[in-house]
């Protein structure tokens, strides 16, 4: 027995060592993920105009500059820069990685287009109306939109991707709020019905779906990718189970879309071969065939440099080195994305987040304080080289329409800092350098963030000095960094050591940040409520919010409470940056713009 | 013979029960598990939603309900779901089996044709320069940390000399099954099998040049030489025979290593196979996939040690156990 247990901990140790070893590679990976996965799930778009004047701030170009003409049976080939294979589940419904994502750009679509803000439009593959009361859709697919089988696509098979998602067996992570809100979806969920009330299949080629809810969510959150119901199987009518829908070879080996290429060939993990889609609805697409590969980041700039591959995004550490790359230009936008540090203010209790006044960080001028004391610049330039800027409010500069420009955040000033503790009355009562609480109690903060990258330890020793430089001291919690899992374990349980941390989101196309910083948002980490801030949300998403003005109106109104309450305080925003060979034209990184379209993307001679 | 067999095949059954118990528990007692890892920073995600999907995946349950469950369906050869793949772990892992197996089978057979011959010079002509340049080599080989070597080999035949593609085990535009396919496959397999094998050499160079250096001044070794055994047959017969032993026994250990896979070899040269699997696993909770391919080079380090004491029960009858 005593033999086994020490065989246990031997194993225990020897694993623990191995792990440990792994974490810091896998953690940037796992965050970048994330990010990435949110990223694909909705295009950015970046308003040059919008960026902080910050004087030298980058400025980047969102086409490239060749104007040739495309090349007409040419082949373009996409560096899927990671370093773990894809998935290859691919399937919008059932997919996961955000690569399985970049691989499906080029044979999947959604039936209606959207613009620079994300919202939807009537250019794409369908046309829509919404009723008077804002809560029903109508969808109308073009008579010209056909499956690469050569079968048209049918409103029943955009029925099909609501009844997949809804499905009682259904395991992935796109049954969110705009699917609930569809009429009679929580009874079809519950597998109390086999039929979903609020959708209505008018003919082969007309949808209409009505929600519980009107809520400008609609016109960025409504899914609309159809799935071939002939070609996947149909579960509802019991031809296979889920489990055998997720592993079969038709999402697999050879799926299909209707978007402008056609899989012809999959090396899984690996590779994927496209050919042109000769009855694609758009027109004829520029290349005769695509060629994606997966490239480790680590030779995806040799790569680029050779031209083996086309285009790719390239990971921040490597700009420096693409800058000088003869054949390569750059172009980059601002990710969905920000940085933040959060303040501990409470707890989530049974279904609601509840402030706690006792907590080490109630005093609002204390962290009004401590933002101002971050040097974020430096962070963005020193660290990131310029890749990151200092930001200011917690909606992103991404919504042109609904970050509020005009709102400067708080700057980093120390004096300022200093000024607004002094005020709160923590002051250096004991003559060792740091200030002591209003009541004249030792203050120490512990400070928890994430491991992952290179750049994980620097910046968290460098804010833990901005914030010294101003009187506060701050603690790593535990004297070290956390793992990506066991970070957010505890942010979720409501860890009562930490008092402040660093995490970061990545953002969804809708604006809505009731997600994040509502009362019964899980999400929310700092606990942080007001009834204005209920008040605020509410309103951003009600019917009235149809209206952009007036919803512009009351998230410049949020985003001024975020700054004046600080729950947390956005450090970042980023750049993502993607490097394309200059024989590469009509290709656009722009929301919105034609040449933002896989099927116009070619290569000039 | 066979009593030793399938007294050492017996035996392995509880091996193996212990093994899983413990590579479940501590995959359990890692934080976080396949939900949050998914889903923790979308905020479009219900905590409902991810109870709810808790729930299906059973992951709610306590860990000896788990337990009993999975060794139950293990048995049967099914390693359940693969959280972020979404198909048979068994599947999954049958896709990218055969890319490992092709990697580490060549990287195996390159480095005894690299390593044997070379042992027997160094051991032969003890001190010689050509010793002093295997010796000096194997230090090389021995210090070098695999991923630096890989990206150096990448550099200089990938990138600069440009001989060999970059990454990839097969150019995808050229139809499967054809020639030029197996051509392809053969390119692409070509620098990660020289980057793994020029630096798995050490072992065995070393332990054969220690063994015939031992060998050599062996008594029959001595016999032989009285008898007027010619030179040449002195090596080949007498010494080498003796000398191949300690590497023919380390045979079944290198064939743990075949399963297990290289995964620095298969990130940088971006070669699907086994361990990049297992790295992607772990860092996304993906238990079912980590148990499954622990469980895999568990049982093959176990076989493997069995293998290897056959092999040298077979070469060498002095330590024949009956």
């Amino acid at each position: 027995m005593k033999k086994q247990l020490m065989l246990l901990v031997g194993l225990m140790l020897v694993l623990s060592v191995f792990l440990a070893a792994c974490t810091g590679k896998e953690n940037a990976v796992g965050e970048k993920e994330v990010e990435k996965d949110k990223e694909k799930e909705t295009k950015t778009e970046e308003k040059p105009e919008e960026k902080p004047a910050e004087g030298d701030a980058l400025v980047f170009p969102l086409d490239v500059a060749n104007t040739a003409a495309a090349k007409e049976d040419g082949e373009l080939t996409f560096g899927l820069v990671s370093d773990s294979p894809f998935e290859g589940t691919l399937s919008p419904v059932f997919y996961s990685g955000a690569y399985d994502a970049d691989v499906m750009q080029f044979f999947v679509e959604d039936l209606l287009a959207t613009d620079g803000d994300y919202l939807i439009t009537n250019d794409g593959a369908a046309t829509y109306e919404i009723s008077d009361d804002n809560k029903t859709i109508t969808l109308k697919i073009a008579d010209n939109v056909n499956w690469h089988d050569g079968e048209p696509v049918k409103a029943s098979d955009l029925l099909y991707t609501y009844e997949l998602l809804g499905h009682p067996d259904y395991v992935g992570d796109r049954y969110d709020f705009m699917i609930e809100n569809v009429v009679g979806m929580p009874a079809y969920n519950k597998g109390e019905t086999d039929k979903i009330s609020g959708i209505n299949v008018i003919s082969d080629k007309e949808i209409a779906i009505t929600y519980t809810e009107a809520t400008p969510s609609l016109l960025s959150g409504i899914v609309t990718y159809p799935t071939p119901r002939h070609h996947v199987g149909d579960v509802t009518a019991g031809e296979l189970t889920m489990e055998e829908i997720v592993a079969s070879d038709k999402i697999r080996v050879n799926p299909i879309g209707f978007g402008p290429y056609k899989v012809a060939k999959i090396v899984p993990g690996e590779s994927v071969l496209f050919e042109r889609s000769e009855d694609y609805w758009r027109g004829k697409p520029a290349n005769k065939t695509v060629v994606l590969k997966v490239v480790s980041s680590a030779t995806a700039l040799e790569a680029l440099k050779k031209g083996e591959i086309d285009f790719a995004s390239v990971p921040v550490d490597q700009y420096e080195n693409a800058k000088k790359v003869e054949n390569v230009e750059l172009l980059a936008k601002v990710d969905l994305a920000y940085t933040y540090i959060g303040f501990n203010l409470g707890q989530w209790e049974e279904k609601e987040n509840v402030m706690d006044p006792s907590k080490k960080m109630s005093n609002k001028l204390v962290r009004q304080a401590m933002w101002h004391a971050m040097d974020n610049d430096t962070i963005g330039k020193e660290l990131y080289h310029g890749l990151r800027f200092p930001a200011t409010t917690l909606i992103i500069p991404v919504f042109a329409s609904f970050h509020d420009g005009d709102n400067p955040g708080r700057g980093y000033d120390a004096e300022k800092a200093k000024a607004l503790l002094d005020e709160a009355g923590y002051k250096d009562v004991d003559g060792d350098g740091f200030r002591e609480n209003d009541k004249g109690e030792e203050f120490v903060l512990n400070f928890a963030s994430m491991a992952g990258g290179e750049t994980a330890e620097p910046i968290a020793q460098f804010y833990m000095q901005n914030w010294a430089d101003v009187g506060i001291k701050v603690e790593l919690l535990d004297g070290r960094l956390h793992e990506f899992n066991s970070f957010y374990d505890m942010l979720k349980a409501g860890e009562s050591k930490i008092d402040i941390y660093q995490g970061a989101w990545g953002t969804g196309s809708d604006p809505d940040p009731s997600g994040l910083y509502g009362r019964t948002a899980s999400f929310n980490y700092s606990h942080y409520t007001s009834e204005k801030n209920d008040e605020l949300l509410t309103a951003g998403t009600s019917e009235k919010a149809f209206d952009s003005d007036y919803r512009k109106d009351i998230y410049n109104q949020w985003q001024a409470l975020m700054v004046e309450d600080v729950p947390v305080a956005p450090t970042v925003y980023r750049y993502a940056l993607t490097a394309t060979n200059k024989r590469m034209v009509n290709y656009s990184i722009e929301a919105g713009t034609p040449n933002y379209n896989p099927w116009m993307w070619g290569v000039s001679e | 013979m066979l009593k030793f067999i399938l007294r050492r095949t017996l035996i392995m059954i509880p091996q193996l029960l212990v093994l899983s118990l413990i590579i479940f528990l501590l995959a359990k007692a890692m934080p976080g598990d396949a939900v949050t890892s998914s889903f923790m920073s979308n905020p479009n995600v219900t905590p409902e939603q991810m109870e709810k999907m808790r729930e299906k995946l059973g992951l709610n349950d306590s860990w000896y309900v788990q337990y009993g469950h999975w060794v139950g369906n293990a048995v049967q050869g099914d390693f359940g779901q693969s959280f972020t793949h979404k198909q048979p772990v068994t599947s999954l892992l049958a896709g990218r089996v055969g890319n490992t197996l092709l990697l580490s089978t060549g990287i195996l057979i390159v480095t005894y044709i690299i390593a044997i011959p070379l042992g027997i010079i160094a051991g032969r002509w003890t001190d010689s320069w050509a010793d002093k340049l295997i010796v000096t080599y194997n230090y090389f080989a021995f210090a070098t940390p695999l991923f630096v070597f890989s990206l150096l080999m990448l550099f200089l035949f990938s990138f600069i000399l440009g001989w060999t593609p970059i990454g990839g085990s097969v150019d995808i535009r050229i139809e499967t099954g054809s020639f030029d396919y197996i051509v392809s496959k053969v390119k692409h397999l070509i620098l990660p099998v020289m980057s793994g094998a020029l630096l798995a050499t050490f072992g065995t160079i070393q332990y054969l040049r220690n063994d015939i250096i031992d060998t050599k001044l062996k008594d029959f070794v001595k016999t032989a030489r009285a008898k007027g055994v010619p030179e040449s047959k002195v090596y080949t017969r007498h010494i080498l025979r003796n000398s191949l032993l300690p590497i023919a026994a380390f045979l079944g250990y290198e064939i743990t290593g075949l399963i297990a896979g290289s995964i620095f070899l298969e990130m940088i040269f971006s070669y699907p196979g086994l361990g990049q699997l297992f790295i992607q696993s772990v860092m996304g909770r993906d238990f079912t996939v980590v148990t499954a391919l622990v469980m895999i080079s568990g049982t093959a380090a176990i076989v493997g040690t069995m293998l290897s004491d056959i092999i040298l029960s077979i070469v060498d009858p002095r330590i024949r156990i009956d």
